[in-house]
């Protein structure tokens, strides 16, 4: 069953149900979430996984075949050119051409947007460092990103729409438009992004939608994602045999991958640990620890272990994600 | 705050190279043919020359009256040269405005903001408009300048009746390169429909005059309707003006209506 799109109210988007066909070939099946104001959402997922068509859906560019959305609590169907001006949108694919410099080319779409502060072009502009006096066919590429980016910013718009918003831009930027988007969020503006990757969007959202063949896959938040997320453990320990310290460590949730080698006296121990830690640490107490590393979780990791999970087995298997709390886990049985 | 007409003058303002090149090309063309009227067409010689070609060669070039003055300007520049350059601009302008612009990724973003689709096909239309008749008004004032030192003895009013008929004429391809691409989103298409309706137009004109029994053919060509009666010398035909201007504007509607009923950019 979808997830319920909730109080329309509080919610910046809804999509219920949204299924999009492309003559015969059906891209997305039934996609529903819900968006809560002033937050930022992000969805992840390969490419073709439907983003670019569910943001397209939203900004009325393409029409969904069946399903029902809202956009700040209207129809983006119906609504008109008034709820346009309350969005920034950065499309995923951008093409600017044309002899036109970029700030006569922000100057147009300010015209057809929401009001532009004075002075509000030239900030974002200096932030992400942009050259507004270039003509647009000869920026590159990330150049061209940062012209987007500003054309969506610039207008200070309730909801932000942005597909791919980091791709082409370098890691120093990328800081920057991180920082725009928790300023935007302080601001009470809500963000809605997208990537392929997880770093890229763990660090800005708060909550992430996973999509996969135009299906949620889940939803959840970006700490749920962490809790359950997959931690790697190596440790050395002394005065103990390799199947005594297996024996050991397998009885502790969550534990997998267990490799255990002997050395010297004692062992050399690898494993991944996706559940709590307390637990791990209770055992690892009695041991005669020689060295030990507990990494950070790998959110990518955890992910890509999840798209295995359902491409793997068809859409139910629960292997390899304990712990995910609160994860709203759609099952899609083939 | 925002500027009346935004899209109009982005894409009137924007192309004014383009415009001006136009422009540059239809005033060589007329400053290289006019003037040799009274050393080409108006001399002995050329009457003898047009009496030596076979008579379907000059019918299909519309060169029956070329030995007159409004004849001449009729056959060289509104039926030709002229013709041919302001079928190319406004095709090229009217596949651009939608098919174009979805094809090259841009219209997604300008339809991401706050604009209603039949605004951007009706101000784009308007800027095909303002463009093809600044440049006929152009062509109309450098022919009048040049009526009496060219000896091409044309009365102003039908010098204007048929001004009005050439920019109908280039409306009508322009007009349809627009419906295609607003139909199916591509450049291409939006290229061949309007070349389409000038070439037909001119090739049925040029069959159709060849004997009464393909002479149907006039009916269907555009081409003919606004110079089977040769405007320059004896005016225009008004109706004609009507319905090329007329089923202009049916299609820049039609275009709208595609346009706000389709998906963009798949």
């Amino acid at each position: 069953m979808p997830p319920a799109p909730g109080n329309t109210a509080s919610q910046a988007i809804t999509a219920e149900s949204l299924t999009k066909k492309f003559g015969r070939r059906e891209v997305l099946h039934g996609v529903s979430f819900g968006i809560e104001k002033g937050s930022v959402f992000g969805v992840i997922g390969p490419n073709g996984a439907g983003k670019t068509t569910v943001m397209r859906c939203l900004l009325d560019i393409i029409r969904p075949t069946s399903g029902a959305s809202t956009v700040l609590g209207e129809n983006p169907r119906t609504a008109g050119p008034a709820l346009r001006r309350r969005v920034g949108y950065l499309p995923g694919e951008l093409f600017l051409e044309g002899r036109i410099t970029g700030r006569r080319l922000l100057s147009h779409y300010a015209d057809i947007s929401g009001p532009v502060r004075p002075g509000r072009v030239d900030a974002l502009a200096e932030r992400l460092g942009l050259d507004l006096d270039r003509h647009t066919r000869k920026l590159s590429k990330g150049n061209k990103q940062k012209l987007g980016l500003v054309q969506a910013f610039m207008h200070d718009p309730e909801l932000l729409v942005l597909d791919e918003p980091t791709s082409g831009l370098d890691p120093l930027v990328q800081q920057e438009f991180l920082a725009m988007v928790r300023e935007a969020q302080a601001n009470g503006q809500t963000v809605f992004l997208s990537s392929h990757m997880l770093s890229e969007v763990q660090q800005a959202a708060d909550t992430v939608a996973i999509l996969r063949d135009g299906r949620i896959i889940t939803v959840a938040t970006v700490d749920s994602l962490r809790e359950g997320a997959v931690r790697h453990v190596r440790l050395t320990a002394a005065g103990i045999s390799a199947s005594d310290a297996g024996a050991l460590l397998a009885g502790v949730p969550g534990i997998g991958h267990l490799e255990v080698l002997p050395a010297g006296d004692g062992v050399e121990l690898s494993a991944t640990l996706g559940g709590a830690i307390q637990p791990l640490l209770r055992v690892l107490a009695t041991l005669q620890l020689t060295d030990l590393v507990l990494q950070e979780p790998d959110l990518e990791e955890s992910v890509l272990e999840l798209y295995g999970t359902i491409r793997g087995n068809g859409g139910n298997g629960n292997g390899g994600t304990n712990g995910a709390g609160r994860r709203r886990r759609r099952g899609h049985g083939a | 705050m925002s500027k009346p007409l935004p899209l109009f003058t982005r894409a009137f303002v924007d192309s004014w190279r383009a415009t001006l090149g136009w422009a540059a090309g239809l005033a060589a063309a007329i400053f290289i043919y006019l003037p040799l009227y009274p050393s080409i067409g108006a001399s002995p010689e050329m009457q003898g020359l047009m009496d030596s070609f076979p008579p379907e060669m000059i019918k299909a070039l519309n060169y029956d009256q070329i030995t007159s003055g409004p004849g001449y300007t009729q056959a060289t520049m509104f039926g030709l040269i002229g013709f041919l350059l302001m079928t190319i601009a406004s095709v090229a302008w009217g596949a651009a405005a939608v098919g174009g612009d979805e094809e090259s990724g841009q219209l997604e973003l300008t339809l991401a903001h706050g604009v209603t689709r039949t605004q951007v096909v009706l101000e784009r239309a308007l800027a095909i408009l303002a463009r093809v008749l600044l440049l006929v008004a152009l062509v109309f004032v450098l022919i009048r300048l040049l009526t009496d030192s060219a000896q091409l003895n044309i009365r102003p009013e039908n010098l204007f009746g048929a001004s009005v008929l050439f920019a109908g004429l280039a409306m009508l391809s322009g007009s349809t390169a627009l419906f295609a691409g607003a139909v199916t989103g591509r450049k291409t298409y939006g290229l061949a429909a309007g070349a389409g309706v000038g070439v037909l137009g001119y090739v049925f004109n040029a069959v159709g005059r060849q004997s009464t029994d393909v002479d149907w053919l006039l009916n269907l060509s555009p081409y003919s309707w606004a110079y089977g009666n040769n405007p320059v010398a004896n005016g225009a035909d008004w109706a004609a003006a009507g319905w090329l201007w007329g089923i202009s504007a049916v299609l820049v509607a039609l275009s709208a209506v595609a346009l706000s009923r389709r998906d963009v950019g798949t």
